[in-house]
């Protein structure tokens, strides 16, 4: 057998797996929209000094959701290329479970469908709802002629 | 029983398959398999990422508004088990499943119509313009063929 290389591949990139541990997560862009929202940017950007925060606390970019140690730093971030980025990501409305449902055509439906008069197929057990009244409606009537006939 | 659908590629979750991740806020996410997981890891956007249906079907790669889609449904409504309701569901839900097959089909063929002529076009100008990388052997054999026979002319002289 040929000598297999295990340093220097993708698979040892510890830095890289250290980086996507579900326990280092940083915070994604749904919450971060709910973090830019008037009522919670306000708390956010006058946060109480914390001693195990960069800079304790108190430079705080909401879009990247990073802290840094003075004011100066973050000045210089805001002119970078990757908090440019971000904003250009935020623009869009962050993606939701109710989207990846929409694309395979899934939504709730509570029964409203058959009350109200939308345009369009209606739910499964409506339809057989429909077609259980018609047959019975249907042996009824046909119920009713043979009494006709009989008499 | 519910089948949940996959948040990053739409797929649906059967039992025992996928890994649900729940947030530190509370939200949970379900995923379908392990690469749908280390791609929400990496934080890609699903609607950027080609192989998810959010992608395909904003893209129009696949048939998005179709009246077959509205069968299947979150129904919070609990119905009372009827034995001719089960079996009229699940006919109805193997005849829907094949319009849809049938509706896909034609979608794609449609989508794929007028490739082969594209094709070729590309193909006859990509000759046309490269024609002289296949013409000078051709060349270069009559050349050949012409000094033979003039020099076959000088023995006979």
């Amino acid at each position: 057998m040929t000598r297999v290389r295990r340093k220097r591949m993708h698979c040892n990139n510890k830095e890289l797996h250290h980086k996507y541990k579900t326990k280092r997560r940083t915070k994604d862009l749904d919450q971060i929209e709910a973090d830019l929202l008037p009522e919670n940017k306000q708390r956010l950007l006058t946060q109480p000094e914390d001693e195990d925060l960069p800079g304790l606390g108190q430079h705080y970019c909401i879009e990247c959701a990073k802290y840094y140690i003075d004011d100066r730093t973050l000045t210089e971030h805001r002119r970078g290329r990757e908090h440019k980025r971000r904003i250009r990501d935020l623009k869009a409305p962050a993606y939701t479970q109710k989207e990846a449902e929409a694309a395979v055509g899934m939504a709730t439906d509570n029964g409203k469908a058959l009350s109200s008069s939308i345009a369009g197929p209606q739910s499964l057990l409506a339809l057989k709802r429909k077609n259980d009244t018609k047959v019975a409606a249907q042996s009824a009537g046909v119920a009713g002629s043979s009494m006709m006939m009989a008499d | 029983m519910r089948l949940e659908k996959c948040y990053f590629c739409s797929s649906t979750c059967y039992p025992g398959h996928g890994t649900m991740f729940v947030r530190n806020d509370g939200k949970s996410f379900r995923f379908c398999r392990s690469k749908c997981h280390k791609n929400f890891k990496m934080k890609r956007n699903p609607r950027k990422v080609r192989w998810t249906k959010a992608f395909r079907k904003a893209a129009g790669k696949e048939m998005a508004i179709d009246s077959t889609f509205e069968f299947e449904k979150r129904r919070n409504i609990p119905v009372r088990y009827d034995r001719d309701l089960m079996s009229t569901t699940i006919k109805a839900m193997k005849r829907v499943q094949e319009i849809r097959a049938r509706r896909e089909r034609a979608f794609y063929k449609q989508r794929m119509a007028g490739n082969k002529e594209r094709e070729r076009e590309l193909n006859v100008r990509e000759i046309q313009k490269g024609i002289h990388l296949i013409s000078t052997p051709l060349a270069s054999v009559k050349e050949v063929q012409k000094t033979a026979e003039t020099s076959k002319q000088m023995d006979t002289d």
